[in-house]
């Protein structure tokens, strides 16, 4: 059995990842996708603390939030496609028009 | 195995729902030129979610295994926000349809974006404030970017959206950390929990509790979080916006509510102060940035941003002995900003009409061209100020005493606050000086009856309130959530 | 012990694929990576008794969300490379200082932090009694019911977003032409020339 503290380190490291990608990439599907990164390190978390309480609720949510991830992801790139269309461009500081 | 389910408590949800797929399918068999008949369709839904949830006063019923919970604070916001729905429509019908917008898809979305407001307050469970949170911001993310062909809309979209998914992404891993040192993800459960011997697990639930906070303060657009508001707000059709910055943020507030003063009171110490920081910094860099906006949407959007700091003061105050006290005074500002800011935002979408730029400049000659819109939004900027005799002036007093009551650091944030109304007058006054004192040009303004009509409701409104301010005051305190 | 070298063969996959994810200039390299990540990750909810979950993170993520990723990305076309110069000075340091302060802050959390409260007696096998998917299905059926229904509408939403957004109607056009710009913008037009 892997010791709790171990995966909670680990899947900081991995939300921390996708924090660093959320600020420093410009492009708004790269940006998506580091949130991804953060909703897994969270999945994760959920998981591991599920099996250490004991408690099926755990997964039950991990569950939720991979839908929920799901239907984001779609409403993310639906957005990010019409941008493009409108502007030719998916750089998230590029298509500042208003102050960001 | 069947879940018993109590139908009877979730009836408005369970009206909203119907509609909203009822809306969505009709709207496939209806001709372009009928498409608007999608709104007087939603109104309907609407009403009858509004007439069920009147039936539920008084109520106090769980069901779903306690993750879900009717009581007096659930009633009191569902009321509230099936209003707000009901006055968004009125302000949508004309503007959507004039501007050849998908009227069927926008009715479907903001219904169920109300759906995610109405189930907000009965969400006591983390998983089911999530859940009802996404409901909330998801279709929001994309009716802020409903003008398609306007760069500036898409790209409030796609910020909010930005904001949003992140947003929840830090409150989901902080909701993680909660589930593991509690072992529950009922509120309720996680309040006894925190309230006992942790094991040394402290530090982790404060961190925990840190990044639920941040989560949700992105949402209520707090200081250093708010800087997504403005360009969304400016960005977004005129009636989203008017949404966004009522019910949705009022949604965000209702969560934030019971997670702190349920589940996370016992550590009131701790976050105490946190929320003392957001609530100064966020209203005084909202006013000192209103200050200097030429556009009425975006001034509107830096004041809801100092507003939010008005509503975050109240949290600060926790632990102090004045718990219940303190909640009923966040519950009644909340209640009373809604009323004003979407008066001023109907206001608004009439004058939009005339001028799309929406410059406070547009405003001049108001009186003359429209007398009874101009009066309207002079009460709505007075009221906002604080200023007596309207309503804003009872949400700011309630906080003021709740406040003093506290003492200490509660007495050095009512003074900050004074002030700050203070500054406040500068850029509400700024609008009713420009309608009445500044000459425009004349010509009749015609704005849509609904629109007329909802101003003037709400003008109303808030000067009965300040006559009884018992019409809101009276609710809140009635509320079940917080012992005294 | 088989677990702890399935962990630390795994953990630092997912870390780096992650990191690689971030630094890869190519947003289909990106995409790549993060697949990896997601395989990785489902290797670890295997190990920590959720099965289900193993399934559903290979099915919907790394099968269903990664060709939903990769579509957009070629539909918007590969060549399409991203200068990583940074225009925000401050952006990038602050993602530094924010990941390792939020590393930082959950490893001393963490450390103080020791022995975590058991629910139920007998480990997690007895959670998992009669298969993990059915303990799942138990509680999502009865406690979780309501929010199992909301995620459906959910999904509607984003259906109708793909459409709504997506979609291009000869003719009528969704709202008006853009209003003229109410302010001056300098920052673009110095985009345009640097």
């Amino acid at each position: 059995m892997i010791r709790l503290p171990l995966v909670l380190f680990f899947s900081a490291v991995l939300f921390s990842t996708g924090v660093y990608g959320v600020l420093a990439r410009r492009n708004g599907v790269l940006v998506l996708m580091s949130i991804e990164l953060m909703l897994n390190a969270v999945n994760v978390n959920l998981v591991a603390f599920s099996q250490y309480v004991r408690d099926i609720g755990g997964q039950v949510f991990a569950l939720f939030v991979i839908a929920v991830a799901a239907a984001e992801v779609g409403i993310g790139l639906a957005i990010v496609i019409l941008i493009f269309r409108n502007r030719e461009s998916i750089n998230v500081d590029e298509v500042s028009l208003l102050k960001w | 195995m069947n879940p018993t389910i109590d139908y009877h408590a979730i009836l408005p949800e369970l009206i909203l729902s119907g509609t909203l797929v009822v809306v969505l399918v009709v709207d496939v068999f209806l001709r372009p030129p009928r498409k608007w008949l999608a709104m007087p369709l939603s109104f309907a839904g609407v009403l009858a979610a509004f007439v069920a949830t009147l039936t539920l006063i008084g109520a106090d019923r769980t069901t779903f295994g306690g993750s879900y919970h009717v009581d007096p604070f659930a009633v009191l916001f569902k009321v509230f926000f099936l209003s707000v729905a009901m006055i968004v429509l009125f302000l949508s019908l004309r503007y959507f349809r004039e501007g050849r917008y998908y009227q069927g898809e926008y009715y479907f979305l903001l219904l169920s974006s109300v759906l995610g407001c109405v189930m907000m307050p009965s969400s006591r469970d983390l998983l089911m404030l999530f859940i009802s949170l996404e409901l909330v911001s998801a279709p929001a993310f994309l009716i802020a970017a409903f003008r398609k062909n306007d760069p500036r809309s898409n790209e409030a979209g796609l910020k909010f959206f930005l904001i949003g998914v992140l947003s929840s992404a830090v409150m989901l891993y902080g909701m993680s950390l909660i589930y593991g040192v509690t072992g529950s993800t009922n509120l309720y459960e996680i309040g006894k929990a925190l309230a006992g011997h942790l094991g040394g697990q402290e530090t982790l639930a404060l961190a925990a509790i840190l990044f639920v906070v941040t989560g949700f303060a992105f949402k209520v657009s707090a200081f250093p979080f708010q800087f997504w508001a403005p360009d969304t707000y400016e960005g977004a059709p005129v009636p989203v916006t008017a949404f966004l910055a009522s019910a949705s943020k009022a949604a965000g507030f209702t969560g934030l509510l019971q997670l702190m003063f349920v589940a996370f009171i016992h550590q009131a110490a701790f976050w105490g102060p946190v929320f003392a920081a957001f609530s100064i910094f966020t209203m005084s860099i909202g006013n000192l940035v209103a200050l200097q906006q030429r556009q009425a949407v975006r001034l509107l959007a830096y004041s809801s941003i100092a507003q939010a700091g008005y509503m975050l003061l109240p949290f600060a105050l926790a632990g102090h002995g004045v718990d219940k006290e303190a909640f009923a005074a966040a519950v009644t500002y909340i209640l009373i900003y809604a009323i004003m800011n979407l008066g001023a935002f109907a206001v608004v979408v009439a004058v939009s009409r005339k001028s799309s730029a929406l410059l406070i400049a547009d405003f001049a000659g108001l009186m003359r061209n429209a007398p009874l819109l101009a009066l309207a939004m002079t009460i709505f900027m007075v009221s906002l100020a604080g200023v007596p005799p309207t309503a804003g002036f009872w949400g700011k007093f309630f906080v003021f005493r709740a406040g003093i009551d506290a003492g200490g650091i509660g007495i050095a944030l009512a003074v900050v606050m004074v002030v700050n109304s203070v500054i406040s007058l500068f850029y509400y006054l700024a609008i009713p000086r420009q309608m009445i004192l500044v000459e425009g040009p004349e010509e009749p303004m015609r704005s849509p009856a609904l629109v007329t009509f909802v101003a003037a409701l709400a003008a109303a409104a808030v000067i009965a309130v300040f006559v009884y301010p018992d019409l809101i005051a009276h609710f809140p305190p009635l509320s079940t959530l917080v012992g005294s | 012990m088989a677990e702890l070298i399935v962990f630390w063969v795994f953990a630092p996959l997912a870390v780096a694929s992650g990191i690689a994810m971030l630094l890869q200039r190519n947003a289909v390299y990106s995409a790549l990576f993060l697949v990896v990540n997601f395989f990785a990750l489902a290797v670890f909810f295997l190990m920590l008794g959720a099965e289900f979950l193993f399934a559903v993170q290979i099915i919907v993520y790394a099968g269903a969300i990664m060709v939903l990723f990769l579509f957009v990305i070629m539909l918007l076309g590969v060549d399409r490379e991203e200068r990583l110069v940074e225009p925000i000075r401050w952006q990038r340091p602050l993602g530094i200082f924010l990941g390792v302060g939020i590393t930082a802050e959950i490893f001393a959390a963490v450390r103080a932090g020791v022995g975590f409260a058991a629910k139920a007696p007998g480990g997690f096998a007895l959670v998992n009694q009669g298969g993990n998917a059915q303990a799942i299905a138990k509680v999502l059926f009865t406690d979780y019911f309501l929010p199992f229904e909301i995620t459906s509408i959910l999904l509607i939403v984003a259906a109708v977003a793909a459409m709504v957004l997506a979609h291009r109607r000869r003719g009528a056009v969704s709202g008006p032409p853009p209003a003229g710009p109410a302010r001056p913008q300098p920052d673009r037009e110095a985009e345009v020339a640097g």
